[in-house]
This record gives C-alpha cells, structure tokens and sequence, in this order.
C-alpha cells in the first residue's frame, strides 16, 4: 500500500514539471551536447531534461516504457542505433521542411524519421615522414600482404569499426568483406586493444606503422593533459583513404523523433535546433565532428588535416550490415 | 500469526522479488535465437575458455593475496601492523578502469615506465622482454588487485571470531607458526575464503570496462558485441544466462562439498586471539607481504590518480559537481542501509527455519552480482513493463529503480558476509535461548546482534562503495538529469579527457576511504 503510494507521488510529481519541456534520451555523452542544449533552454524556454545512457539500453528502455514513455527525442552517437530503433518500430515520421531541405538524402532516412546532425571519418595516421604514405591509397588496399605486421587497430567490439566493415559489405559483398577483414588480421602489428588514442600511441612509438581511427580523437588528443597523447599526435599525419569506386568512410551521429513523444512539438524544435547554424559550428569546434549542414566548415585543425569526399553509400546501409559485419569479424578471428 | 511468520513469508516474497529480473534473464537460456548457432561455431568457446581462465586466477591471486594479509594481521603485530589493518582494505575503493588506465598507461609497450626503461637502456622493444599488461594475465592481475579486499575483509572478521583456544591447542602439540597456519588456519578459514572468493570472481567476470580495454574476450564482452552489434538481446541474454549457470554451479558444487563438514568453532570458553609479536626477519617478512597488495592495488594507481586530480581539480569542481556529489553520497548511504537490512532478513530467516527452498531461492537471489549491470537492468526493465502495464505506473526513471537496481546486483555481497558471520555462531546459541523460552526478538537482540553486528558493518561499508563506483545499471534505469560520480567520471573518459576524470573517481576513492577508517576503527573497537 505505502509502496504504491510512493509510486503514484512519483508518477504524479513527474507529470507536475515545467509544462513546457523536451525530453531527451542521448549516447552521446559530450560537453559540447551539454552546452547546446542549455543554448536551447535560453533560446526557447523549453527546458531540457536529458538521460545519457548507451544506444541498445535506451532502446530496451523505450521499448518496456512502451505507452508511457517520456521519451521526446533518441540521440545516438551512430547511426546503427538509429537503425535499430527505427527498426523496432520506436520512431515516427517527422514533417520539417527545415531538415528536409538542409540534410542532405543520404545522411538521413528515408522515410524522415531519422537525421544526422554530425559526422565523423575513419580515417588512417602514420608517422610523420614515413615513407608508407606513398603505398596508401583505398580502405580495400589495406588487407593487401604488403602491410604485413604493419596495422594498429582496436578491437572489433568497437562500433566505429563495425561501422566500416558495414560499408564494405555494402560495396562489395559479404563474402569479400570476409576476405577484406582476414586481410586485415593478417596484417596487424598486434592483437586488437585499447581504445582509437592508444592505437595513435603506438604509431608514434613505432610499434605499427598505420593506425585505422576517428577523426575527432586525433582532434581530442592535440593539446591533451596527458601530455604522452599530445606528444604522441605531434608525431602522426593523417590520411583519408578511399573505397575503390566511393568515398572516404562517415559515419554520423543522428536524432529521431520517439513514437510516443509527449512533447512532440518541441522535439522538432530541438532536432532543428541541432541542425542549426550555431549548432553546427558548435560541434564542428568544441567535438571536431564534421558538420552536415554545408555552409558550416569542420574547425580549423581538422581543416588542416585536408579535406575528402564523403562515400557514396546511404548511411543507413551501416545500420543495416551491422550485425552482419560483426558475424564475418567472428569468422575472421578479428577479435 | 505471530510476527515471525511475517518475517518468513515477507522475507520469501522478498528473495523472490530480487531474483525475478535474473530469472527472467535466465528464461532466454531455452529460447531458439537466430545468432545461437554462430556464436557457437565462431567465438563461444573463447568466451568460455577465457572466463574460466579469469575466474581461476583471479580465485588464486585473490585468495594469495587477501587471505595472506588477513591472516598476518590478525595473528601477529610487526612494524605497520595497526596501519595495514586497515590501509589493506583501501584498493577496494579505486574503481577499476582508473586502475586499468593507471597500469595500461605505466607499463604497457607505449606506457612512460616502459618507455622510460627503453630510452634508459637504449634499446628497442624487440630486444627487452616486458610482460604484455594490456592482456588476458594483466587483467587477471589488475582485477585481483582490487577485488583481494573481499577475501581480506571477510576473512578477517571471521578470524576475529575465532577462539584462540584453538591455537593453544595447536602449540601445545607442538605445531609452529608455519604448520598452524597450513594445518589449523587455512582448513578452517574455507567458508570465509570461498564467500570473499565467489564474491571477487562474481565481479570480475562482470566486467566490461577492464576486458575491452586490454582486448580480452569473456563472456560480458560477448555479450556486449551480441547485444549492441548484432541488435540481439535474445542471444545476449542467453550468453548472460549461461554464465549465471557457471556462477549458479559454482555456488552449489562448493555448499555440497561443504555439506557435511562442520567449521563452525565450538562456542565454549571463547577467548579472542591474543597477537602474538613478530621481530627480525619475520617482521620484515609480515611487512613486505602486507605492502606488496598495498603499494600494488592502492598507492601506485591513487598516487597516478592525485597527480590528475592536481592538474585538474579546478576545471571540474563546480556547483553542479558538489550536488553531484551530495546525491551520490545519499544514494550510497540510503541504499547500503536497505540493502544491509534486506539481506539480514533474509539470511536470518533462513537460518530460524531451515527450509531448502529458501536456502535455494537465496543463492538465486546472488547471481544478479555475476552478470554486468547493464544486463541486469534489461532484465529489470523486462520485469518493470509486466508491472507498469499491470497497475497503470510508470516505473523506469525512478530513483526507486534505480534503487531496486542495486539492491538486485548488490544483495550478494551483504549476503555471503552473513553467511559467513551466521556460520560463526553455532545455532546451539538459538537453540539454548529457545529452551530458557527467551523470545526471538529478545534472542536477536541479545545475542545474534552483538554476534553479526561486525559482518554487518561490514556489509554496509562494501555495498556503500560499490554503489557509488556503480555505473552502467545506473545510466540505463535513472531519472531525467541525473547524475552521480561514477557517471562524470566516465563522460570523462568517453570525451578523451582520462585525466578530468580522475576528480570526482577521486572523491568516489575518498569516499570509500573515510567508510573503510570508519570500519577499521570499530574493527579496532570490537
């Protein structure tokens, strides 16, 4: 009895907040994320609430809120959990003429109910002189012998890379990608570990030559407390491959609108609100992410690193070979 | 119906109510899934192998390490002996990715100890050997580092109920110190050992953060990539299941073995142990072995973590950090009391009525420690859609939840240091109070209190801890806006910035400090 009414005083104080508000379940855990959303609050009056918790989780949590959820808006750091919910039914068209004619086709759904709101590269570093930028050319080039005992990269348990075998499943097939990925363990300096910074660590120390990682931790690192991190991404140039007949690799970060959103007005705000002008230039500075709405440029420093083609591929094409590039990374022992 | 069978039925709808989220997860092990059939022909076997290989180590290292300790300190003084009593505990309070990050940073071939030694010696990496510690050993090694603090702690409050009557005996037929520890000691230690034990294996074969970081597969890391890679949770429950079953076994192989041996001490003419004095080699001997588990697990990564925490203490701490700070603390302090009260009730019905459905249902109600919080809080969600529908509520986003959370991934610790301290006390004590027709409350009160009021302590003070290091089942059932120093720390971490991260880890470590002074002090007291 004293435990139901507990429940009810909670459920009731709940429904008492801020008549006007959006309610946001997010992967992406960044300062940055912290600073727009309170821009938003001030530009509105649309007070923010915000649960950060990891892409599958939120998912299983709107899913068992069902019916009830307070979910307004999902924000997932890429695009696979974008896909997943969509997928399970969790998100609902969204009519905003603003998103519809800013973000460009392939960065989005297709049925509107998903948007990129950032983008980032998988690119390739090496040391600084290093005579190996002459032999780097496409992503497929990468599994060739000729880097024998030559390539750093994390474990596949790691989205990112998930993510680009994703893609070269979409380029070419699963039955090449097997052989991309075995390419790939044949050539690895050491057993997968660490984490994309340490990957760029061990270039610099000369323990492999190329390193596959993200543009926005070689931006993290420049300039970082840790000085062994900021010493270590002095010491490396970055290099955007390519596929053979694409792109170099994006994935993005993205938003959609919850099925159930209570708030639904205000979270179409909010999802334009991150593909704003000021929005854009606050991701492309504070988190070096690449904007996706073209008339923001990425910041300087990663300016600097040189500019590349996005792929081809519609990026809803990772989400949809995600689970199948973790199965052929099983086959290929990537561990 | 006298109060006591309330106890009994409220305490069974308790258990029960704990154990359904692992149950339902365990549900999953018969379910046809899709993935099942290449997990099996691709990586289950790894996962198996290496989390076996993790569980034995880590059984092996935690006992060496924490049984040791707790056996020199209780025994014997030596120089530092009032000092380790406690210093011993404190590894325990330093979350393991800091640790993690602290060694990873150190001592792996890009870490500045390793490179510090290659430059010193002008040599390259091929030409000096170095133990790889971002690997399968390192991780049993990093993780044992912090968890041997169950086995100590546990071991330690049941050594302190031991009669030195016992080691009178054994001096007088003439054992030494050596063959009184192998022979006396150690035999009738194994449930305290085993329960800190179970306890340190539980959790290592839990984590996540350690495993993917050094690239080791387990089970938990498969069923992460099951989970978030291939949009599965069927599959991903089924791979958590199958380890709830090892867990599951493993609890009930070591209770049979143990079913007909009694380690309970006789009760008469308890005399606590009077320490007996170390000098020349074999205080130095005690010392060193008291360090090494201390400047390994505590000094070494906490003095990394002060160095972080100097360069930046001033960028982090603001206002909304001391809130912060404030709701971590009374999450930590209110939820270790309930579940401390919760477990009591439990192991102590058990014990008044010894009923082997109870017993059972209170090793089921332990398993939602082996398996990662973010999975626990899948099969809490599951459990809190059936109630939500049921009576029209909404359960999730609630510290309630969030509270009911740790009280289903936690109640194990509270448990087995019960069960441990109960196995101290010959239950002739209840029998004796029933027969002089002393009532239960009085009986409890009189005397199992004074008797368990240390393992209680005991209790409070290690749930206190890992609920504030908890993180992941925290992020996935909490309210809006929400946060604790677990969870600062590790957005931290995610935005590259490892060395901000170690603030508020800091304060979770000082928090952690303060309780252990607090423990070791009535330690001390008793």
């Amino acid at each position: 009895m004293f435990k139901k009414s507990v429940l009810s005083l909670l459920v009731l104080a709940s429904s008492l907040i801020a008549a006007s508000q959006v309610n946001i379940y997010s992967t992406r855990h960044y300062d940055t994320d912290k600073k727009l959303f309170k821009m938003f609050e001030e530009e509105t009056g649309i007070k923010v609430n915000v649960v950060k918790a990891k892409a599958p989780a939120l998912i299983k949590r709107i899913e068992s809120e069902a019916s009830k959820s307070p979910a307004d808006v999902l924000i997932t750091s890429d695009v696979a959990g974008l896909y997943k919910a969509k997928q399970k039914g969790l998100f609902q068209k969204v009519n905003s003429e603003y998103l519809n004619k800013n973000i460009p086709a392939k960065l989005k759904d297709q049925d509107n109910m998903w948007f990129g709101i950032t983008k980032r590269s998988r690119v390739v570093v090496y040391r600084k002189n290093s005579e190996i930028k002459n032999d780097l050319s496409t992503y497929e080039d990468l599994a060739d012998p000729k880097f024998k005992g030559k390539i750093m990269v994390r474990s596949s348990n790691n989205t990112y890379n998930q993510s680009l075998l994703a893609a070269i499943i979409a380029h070419h097939g699963e039955e090449y990608a097997l052989k991309w990925a075995k390419g790939i363990v044949a050539n690895m300096t050491k057993r997968p570990k660490g984490n994309d910074r340490y990957q760029v660590k061990a270039i610099a120390y000369k323990i492999g030559d190329i390193a596959i990682v993200n543009t926005y931790y070689i931006g993290k690192m420049i300039g970082n407390k840790n000085v062994s991190e900021a010493k270590a991404v002095e010491k490396v140039k970055v290099f955007f491959p390519k596929f053979e007949n694409g792109g170099t690799h994006i994935n993005i970060s993205g938003a959609g609108l919850v099925k159930t959103a209570p708030n639904k007005e205000n979270a179409v705000k909010f999802i334009e609100f991150l593909v704003s002008k000021k929005a854009q230039e606050l991701f492309a500075i504070g988190n070096f992410e690449y904007p996706v709405l073209k008339s923001v440029a990425p910041s300087k420093i990663v300016e600097s690193w040189g500019s590349f083609d996005d792929d081809t591929i519609a990026i809803s094409l990772l989400g949809e070979n995600n689970a199948k590039a973790v199965k052929i990374f099983d086959q290929a022992g990537w561990k | 119906m006298n109060h006591f069978n309330k106890l009994t039925i409220s305490s069974v709808f308790l258990t029960l109510l704990i154990s359904i989220p692992a149950i339902i997860l365990f549900t999953n092990i018969f379910s046809s899934s899709e993935n099942w059939q290449h997990l099996v022909d691709t990586v289950l076997f790894e996962y198996i192998f290496n989390s076996l290989y993790i569980m034995l180590g880590v059984a092996f290292l935690t006992t060496l390490l924490g049984f040791s300790t707790a056996y020199i300190t209780s025994l014997f003084t030596f120089t530092g002996s009032s000092f380790f009593h406690y210093a011993l505990i404190l590894p325990f309070a330093i979350p393991t990715y800091i640790v993690a990050y602290a060694y990873g940073g150190m001592f792996d071939i890009t870490g500045t100890v390793t490179t510090f030694i290659l430059d010193l010696l002008d040599k390259s990496l091929d030409e000096v050997y170095f133990m790889d510690i971002m690997s399968i050993q390192g991780a049993i090694i990093v993780m044992s580092l912090v968890l041997y603090p169950y086995v100590y702690l546990i071991s330690k409050t049941y050594l302190k109920a031991e009669s030195s009557s016992i080691l009178d005996a054994s001096k007088t037929i003439g054992f030494n110190n050596f063959q009184i520890f192998y022979k006396v000691i150690l035999p009738i230690s194994r449930p305290a050992i085993i329960a800190g034990v179970i306890l340190a294996v539980m959790e290592a074969v839990a984590d996540f953060g350690v495993m993917d970081y050094f690239g080791v597969s387990t089970f938990v890391t498969g069923i992460f990539r099951t989970w978030v890679g291939m949009g599965s949770v069927e599959d991903a429950s089924k791979l958590a299941s199958m380890l709830m079953l090892f867990i599951f076994i493993l609890i009930f192989l070591e209770r049979f073995q143990r079913r007909n041996k009694r380690y309970k001490s006789s009760g008469k003419d308890f005399k606590p142990i009077s320490k007996q004095k170390l000098t020349g080699t074999s205080n130095i001997f005690a010392f060193i072995i008291c360090f090494i588990p201390f400047f390994l697990g505590f000094l070494l990564p906490f003095s990394q973590m002060s160095y972080w925490f100097y360069l930046s203490y001033e960028e982090v701490i603001d206002e909304h950090f001391i809130a912060v700070l404030l709701q971590t603390l009374s999450l930590g302090l209110s939820s270790a009391f309930i579940i401390t009260v919760l477990a009591f009730l439990i192991v102590y019905n058990v014990r008044l009525h010894k009923s082997r459905f109870t017993d059972n249902l209170t090793q089921i109600a332990k398993l939602g420690y082996s398996i990662p919080g973010a999975v626990v809080a899948v099969g809490i969600l599951s459990f809190f859609a059936y109630l939500d529908k049921s009576f029209d509520i909404l359960l999730s986003g609630s510290v309630l939840a969030v509270v009911f959370g740790y009280i289903v991934r936690f109640i194990a610790i509270s448990i087995n240091n019960y069960e441990s301290g109960f196995s101290k006390i010959p239950t002739s004590y209840d029998d004796a109070c029933s027969t002089m027709q002393i009532g239960k409350f009085q009986t409890f009160r009189k005397v199992v209190f004074p008797l368990i009021k240390s393992s209680m302590m005991a209790s409070f003070i290690v749930v206190f801890i890992e609920v504030i290091k908890e993180l992941p089942l925290t992020m996935v059932l909490r309210p809006f806006n929400f946060d604790t120093l677990a969870v600062l720390s590790h957005e931290l971490v995610g935005q590259a910035q490892v060395y901000e991260s170690a603030v508020p880890a800091m304060f979770i470590v000082s928090l952690g400090i303060v309780s252990v002074l607090i423990l070791a002090r009535k330690m001390v007291k008793d």
